[in-house]
């Protein structure tokens, strides 16, 4: 392929973005909740980019906001500030000149709107390989999800994505070869067998209680704690936020055995389940 | 209730066909009135095993396409009473299986009064199987003692609970397995995978295991069902599967290995 000489490779990425929507324009009361935010979880905000938006604001607010002062502070408190987005007119002209980006406004779904939480039957996807299209579609669901702004203000209130990780998905019947079965956003739970040739996976963590046979993927969207346990240690694959290990490659002598996997310093660590 | 029973198993040659004749015989000749429809469009094999080839008029595709009434198109079988066979087209592909199609014969099947419906799926994950199995309460799923004739049994299971309209309904396919083709020898040497993995790796319940013999392929060249060759080991099998199948309890045969005695291993 050419592409493998070319000075550069331009594509298209989600990347992780804090969205810090203003209530106020002052500068002191940001500052102050900023603070208090970053006391709770000091390590989260370091080095994190951060887009302001300012959808909330009235038009008389927007001209009142101080945008150097704003940049000034955010890189005093170590973030990295993207852009402004949701920019009334009237904001326009003094935005670009305080050296700020303008991001394209959003047109999903309005700030005030509450948290959508899926059906546990949304969440669930069962596929079967024969067709690609559906495939397609399942993978689209796992690598473009793009990053909403709610999942951001919520990590930022509690600091942990954890009260979006208690929905679980249960499967009472094998997954068979071929099949794929996918539990968004929590942990999966599997009371029969997953069969040589099938897929599993979790945004969470993933528990098998029959033999655990295909390939088995836990933690899918980056989740490193995430963590797989199992009855019988048969699979052909296993990966934890993107960490994967063959099993026929591994040293572990816990093949056919209860077993619990997780990952530390970005190593696969197989260890007996008690 | 007439029930709608797919024999199927996605790897081609390990005994769909022969399995769908021995067991519509078995289920005939035990006094249910009894279908056995060939799936397998293009490459039909059933009406030779069932030796009715030269009494083919009108097939399966005639009645889906209207061509032909089920009744003109049934073949009723001379040995058994209460078997019929519907078979397939030799001149057409499985594109003309359509979903409307084979659901209408089926649901006129059931008001003519059939007990069993049994589909005789084609090998492979296609269209044909896919029909064979769409419209199916129960599933016989025939496998070889051997690797890849397990996974693609597994394969085809999934197919069958997520594919199948009792799938789509939220329902549940009851299943069952039957391995043929087994030789205890051959298992005891290595070459064959045992039938308790073979149940480990399905986790299915086990119908029936019927041995290798010759007497099988004896039986499909002269257009006899197997089950009807009751002094050989593989119809006696199929004869115990027909009545477990029918809620009899019966243990397994055939499973360890022959014991020779002296004049056998004296003359063979």
């Amino acid at each position: 392929m050419i592409a493998t000489q070319s000075a550069l490779e331009l594509k298209g990425e989600m990347l992780m973005l804090n969205v810090l929507r203003l209530q106020d324009v002052d500068i002191k009361l940001i500052e102050e909740t900023l603070q208090q935010k970053r006391n709770e979880a000091p390590l989260f905000f370091v080095q994190s980019p951060v887009v302001v938006d300012c959808s909330n604001l009235s038009q008389e607010q927007g001209k009142q906001l101080d945008l150097r002062a704003l940049r000034r502070l955010l890189v005093r408190m170590d973030f990295v500030p993207v852009g402004l987005r949701n920019v009334s007119n009237a904001m326009l002209a003094a935005s670009m000149t305080s050296g700020w980006n303008i991001l394209r406004s959003s047109t999903k779904h309005p700030p005030q709107k509450a948290l959508v939480i899926n059906t546990p039957d949304e969440n669930a996807r069962v596929t079967e390989n024969t067709s690609t299209e559906e495939q397609e579609q399942n993978e689209d669901a796992v690598s473009t999800e793009p990053v909403s702004e709610d999942q951001v203000n919520e990590a930022i209130e509690n600091t942990s994505l954890t009260s979006r990780q208690k929905q679980g998905l249960i499967i009472e019947r094998p997954i068979r070869s071929g099949q794929q079965i996918y539990a968004k956003r929590g942990d999966l739970i599997i009371l029969s067998q997953t069969s040589a040739g099938s897929e599993v996976m979790a945004d969470g963590s993933i528990h098998v209680y029959g033999p655990l046979r295909g390939r088995v993927l836990a933690g899918v969207k980056g989740n490193k704690k995430a963590r797989i346990f199992c009855r019988s240690l048969e699979a052909e694959l296993i990966v934890i936020a993107g960490c994967y290990q063959l099993l026929d490659e591994s040293e572990t002598e816990l093949k056919g055995k209860p077993a619990m996997i997780h990952l530390e310093d970005e190593k696969l660590i197989i260890e007996p389940l008690i | 209730m007439s029930k709608v029973i797919v024999v199927t198993s996605g790897k081609g040659g390990v005994g769909k066909t022969t399995t769908s004749a021995a067991f519509a015989a078995g289920l005939a000749s035990k006094g249910h009135r009894t279908a056995v429809i060939d799936f397998d469009v293009g490459l039909r094999n059933l009406d030779l095993i069932m030796g009715v080839e030269r009494r083919v008029v009108y097939d399966f595709v005639n009645v889906i396409n209207g061509e032909a009434t089920l009744r003109q198109a049934l073949i009723k079988d001379k040995r058994v009473d209460n078997l019929f066979i519907l078979p397939a087209s030799q001149t057409r592909d499985k594109d003309a299986l359509t979903k409307e199609g084979v659901e209408s014969v089926i649901n006129e099947l059931k008001t003519d009064g059939f007990e069993f419906i049994v589909c005789d799926s084609p090998a492979g994950i296609e269209k044909g199987a896919f029909m064979a199995l769409y419209f199916a309460d129960e599933a016989i799923i025939v496998t070889n003692p051997e690797v890849s004739s397990v996974r693609d049994s597994d394969r085809i299971l999934g197919i069958l609970q997520s594919k199948s309209r009792a799938a789509e309904n939220g329902d549940v396919i009851k299943e069952h397995l039957v391995i043929t083709r087994y030789s205890p020898e051959r298992v005891d040497m290595g070459d064959m995978i045992s039938l308790e993995d073979i149940v480990d790796i399905l986790s299915v319940p086990l119908l029936a295991v019927i041995p290798e013999s010759g007497s099988v392929l004896q039986a499909s060249n002269s257009g006899v069902p197997v089950i009807m060759d009751i002094k050989s080991r593989a119809g006696q099998a199929y004869m115990d599967m027909t009545a477990r199948f029918l809620g009899e309890d019966i243990p397994h045969r055939f499973l360890d290995i022959e014991k020779k005695g002296f004049f056998k291993k004296l003359f063979g």
